[in-house]
């Protein structure tokens, strides 16, 4: 039997960052969900008058939104890949990406409020005097929400999309499929979605948690009485009632059995189709000629544009008064009058959770288990409310509580396992003979990974760091919860803002929220062109 | 240079079903033996553990000598057994001269000394000028050549090439192949070849046949390379 020489260091390294991030979790957790472990509880809290159309909204607008990102990314991938159109994508993926989904989430309320751009664009086409009546943000049964998310969560599925077509060569199967006679759409329904939805697994996964438990943007775009479950929730955990943290923290166990029910559904239906399609019936279909594929595909992206358009007028905006569809003046005084502060302290927060987290990413997928690994993904599948309150009473343990250091390990609870998230799919299929042949020229295998592995995989480190970084600036509950409220970032701050009526101030905030992950993207793109400037091999 | 020597080398399968061996066989400096047989049979394992890739689906016992040295003990880097795939296998964010200089091992001191050992080798190889190109704008001989060469230039003590031929177009495998068996005849390197093509097997060289079911081996050549079944 062969014996494989492990190096001690990094395989210790690899289990750093389950040390570091995961496992004080669990005490934090348990001492959270303790109360929920009573039949009381659950008795008050299904009971609650609120409860059952705060869980339908939930429902609704978390297997909505899912549901409607996969399809419509599927759909524009269709449409578009392979192509310039799929060009067209990938190049405005990066911008909608780095978007927040708070600062979207603001831009989409000032279209559609009443007083907002579609109102105004209507009220010139009909002579409206007077803002309309309608409630188009906070609907009681979650549409805005629902739409908003489905929309965001779209772009990021596209770019799983990308990921995963740019490491195979699909287009040749395409080709190939093609000259055996199938028409596009019947390629990808019958060799491609099969290949590339398993590996979507995870991703979706991770988009059905967060709209199931989603609190900043339910707060800006989600019902009111009663709010969705995930919001009612928070409001009962931050009760200072025993009674109802208990019911709080029952309401938090729901959304997680939520999230167990509706995966085990979601793999139940795809097993199905499995089953269904087995056999090819060799049966060719007339592919659909479809003129405008491209116009189509690429109205993906018109609510984003709005939406930063609109950001961008309200940051500049002089006096705007209701209906005239633009303002009446521009001045830069909400900029020069903003804040920055709250920029400054997300951007380095950012910055030291990143550092942290690469070096425990990379250690891990390369020395850490590869069969047991699925665990790690925990904080994506959780509501991040639990964690964020368990979070804090760890740091509360160990008097590290509203310091820099327990922030950035709040953060890190998130960022290590999305950037594990972006990287596991190439680095799994990195082809391992190039590590072979680099050990067999002489070399150890760390030494390999620094020089061969990780330049090779340049792509997606940077990439995944990029993630990290914009994951760490969105966090909501952990900067507030463990940072004590004494760190203001542009994510606190544009939540707090969106309640009060000072659109230029919210605006200001917003872009600035949107500024940094956008400068994050576009360094990793700009990075990997430079560094491949050279070499066909990495493009 | 010496001779590697395999011995009582037997596979098994997870389940305890015996794929392969015991099997003993010796390849002397200079030699090319060539392993064939049908897929599945364990040929790639048999490289998998002389080079020392992490095999999960097989138990593998037997020991690996290169002269006095057991080598299937070490890990790989330290073996010093070099590798060819099918694929090229070029590192595709380095030039072609650093792919080399990544190889070469570091005895050859200073910048300047290792660039000249490195030219040399190209213009050895009829790839004089080669040393700044992007591996990705080389043609497939070219880029052969180079993996070739990439492999030689760390000085291995054997070497195994797993189909190393086959990606290639006929003429050019013709070419290849001479290229190959040339260098190692010079340098006196034990050589283990895997492969599908009969016509690959060199001139009057050794073959270990493998069979399903136990693997019968046989033996064919002019040589008598001692092998116990």
């Amino acid at each position: 039997m062969l014996k494989r020489t492990l190096p001690s260091l990094p395989a210790c390294l690899a289990m750093l960052g389950i040390a570091l991030t995961l496992a004080p979790l669990i005490p934090g957790l348990l001492w959270v969900l303790a109360p929920a472990l009573n039949v009381d509880t659950w008795q008050a809290l299904v009971q609650d008058n609120q409860f059952a159309s705060a869980l339908l909204s939930t429902l609704g607008s978390a297997v909505g939104s899912t549901l409607l990102a996969l399809v419509c990314a599927s759909l524009v991938t269709v449409m578009l890949y392979p192509g310039r159109g799929w060009l067209l994508v990938q190049r405005q993926l990066p911008v909608f990406l780095a978007f927040p989904h708070i600062a979207f989430a603001i831009g989409i309320a000032f279209l559609i409020a009443p007083s907002g751009w579609l109102a105004r664009g209507l009220a010139n086409l009909l002579e409206w005097s007077s803002p309309p009546q309608w409630i188009s943000i906070r609907d009681p049964y979650a549409i805005s929400l629902t739409l908003t998310m489905a929309i965001k969560e779209t772009w990021f599925l596209l770019w799983i999309m990308a990921t995963l077509l740019g490491e195979q060569a699909i287009s040749r199967q395409i080709t190939l499929a093609n000259s055996l006679g199938y028409s596009r759409a019947q390629v990808w329904v019958s060799a491609l979605f099969p290949q590339l939805l398993p590996r979507m697994g995870w991703p979706l996964v991770a988009v059905l948690a967060y709209s199931l438990s989603v609190v900043d943007m339910a707060v800006i775009l989600g019902p009111s009485t009663p709010p969705t479950l995930a919001v009612l929730s928070w409001q009962w955990l931050t009760d200072p009632n025993e009674m109802t943290q208990a019911k709080g923290a029952a309401a938090a166990l729901c959304l997680m059995l939520l999230l167990g029910l509706l995966i085990l559904a979601g793999r139940g239906i795809w097993w199905g189709i499995k089953t269904l399609y087995k056999n090819p019936s060799g049966v060719r279909q007339r592919g659909l000629a479809f003129k405008s594929r491209r116009l189509f595909g690429l109205s993906v992206f018109v609510p984003g544009w709005l939406s930063l358009a609109i950001l961008l007028l309200w940051s500049v905006a002089g006096g705007w008064f209701f209906p005239r569809l633009f303002p009446a003046s521009l001045s830069l005084k909400s900029f020069s009058n903003a804040d920055f502060e709250p920029m400054f302290t997300a951007l380095w927060l950012g910055a030291a959770t990143v550092m942290i987290a690469l070096p425990l990413t990379l250690a891990w997928l390369e020395w850490g288990s590869r069969k047991h690994h699925g665990w790690l993904y925990a904080p994506l599948i959780l509501p991040s409310l639990p964690i964020a309150a368990a979070q804090y009473h760890v740091l509360l343990a160990i008097n590290l509580d509203s310091t820099a250091v327990g922030v950035i390990w709040s953060h890190l609870t998130w960022t290590f396992p999305y950037m594990l998230l972006v990287l596991v799919g190439p680095y799994y299929s990195f082809d391992t003979r190039y590590l072979c042949t680099a050990q067999a020229l002489g070399h150890s295998r760390f030494s390999a990974c620094l020089s061969i592995k990780w330049p090779m995989l340049i792509r997606p480190i940077l990439a995944a760091m990029a993630v990290g970084f914009a994951v760490s600036v969105a966090q909501y509950l952990p900067t507030l919860f463990s940072g004590g409220g004494r760190f203001a970032t542009v994510t606190t701050e544009a939540v707090a803002l969106s309640a009060g009526g000072n659109r230029r101030v919210l605006a200001v905030q917003s872009l600035l929220q949107t500024a940094l992950p956008l400068c994050a993207f576009m360094l990793a793109i700009g990075l990997t062109a430079w560094y491949a400037r050279n070499r066909q091999g990495l493009k | 240079m010496t001779t590697l020597s395999i011995r009582d080398l037997k596979l098994t399968k997870l389940n305890g079903a015996p794929l392969l061996g015991p099997l003993s066989f010796d390849i002397a400096p200079g030699e090319v033996m060539t392993l064939m047989g049908v897929s599945g049979v364990g040929k790639s394992t048999v490289l998998n553990w002389l080079i020392g890739a992490s095999q999960p689906m097989f138990m593998v016992e037997g020991e690996a000598w290169l002269g006095n040295l057991r080598v299937d003990v070490l890990p790989t880097e330290q073996r010093r057994i070099g590798i060819l795939f099918q694929d090229d296998l070029l590192f595709p964010h380095f030039n072609v001269g650093d792919n080399l200089a990544y190889a070469l091992p570091a005895d050859t001191k200073g910048s300047k000394a290792r660039q000249r050992a490195i030219k040399e080798v190209l213009t050895s190889a009829g790839l004089s000028d080669f040393y700044d190109r992007d591996p990705a704008t080389l043609s497939g001989g070219q880029r052969a050549r180079v993996s070739l060469l990439r492999a030689l230039i760390a000085e291995p003590q054997a070497l195994l090439m797993d189909e190393p031929f086959s990606k290639l177009d006929s003429t050019l495998r013709q070419q290849f192949r001479s290229f190959v068996y040339e260098r190692i005849d010079e340098r006196k390197i034990p050589t283990l070849l895997v492969t599908h093509d009969a016509e690959d097997i060199p001139h009057g060289g050794n073959v270990l046949e493998l069979h399903e079911g136990g693997g019968v081996a046989k033996i064919k050549g002019t040589e008598g390379a001692s092998l116990t079944c």
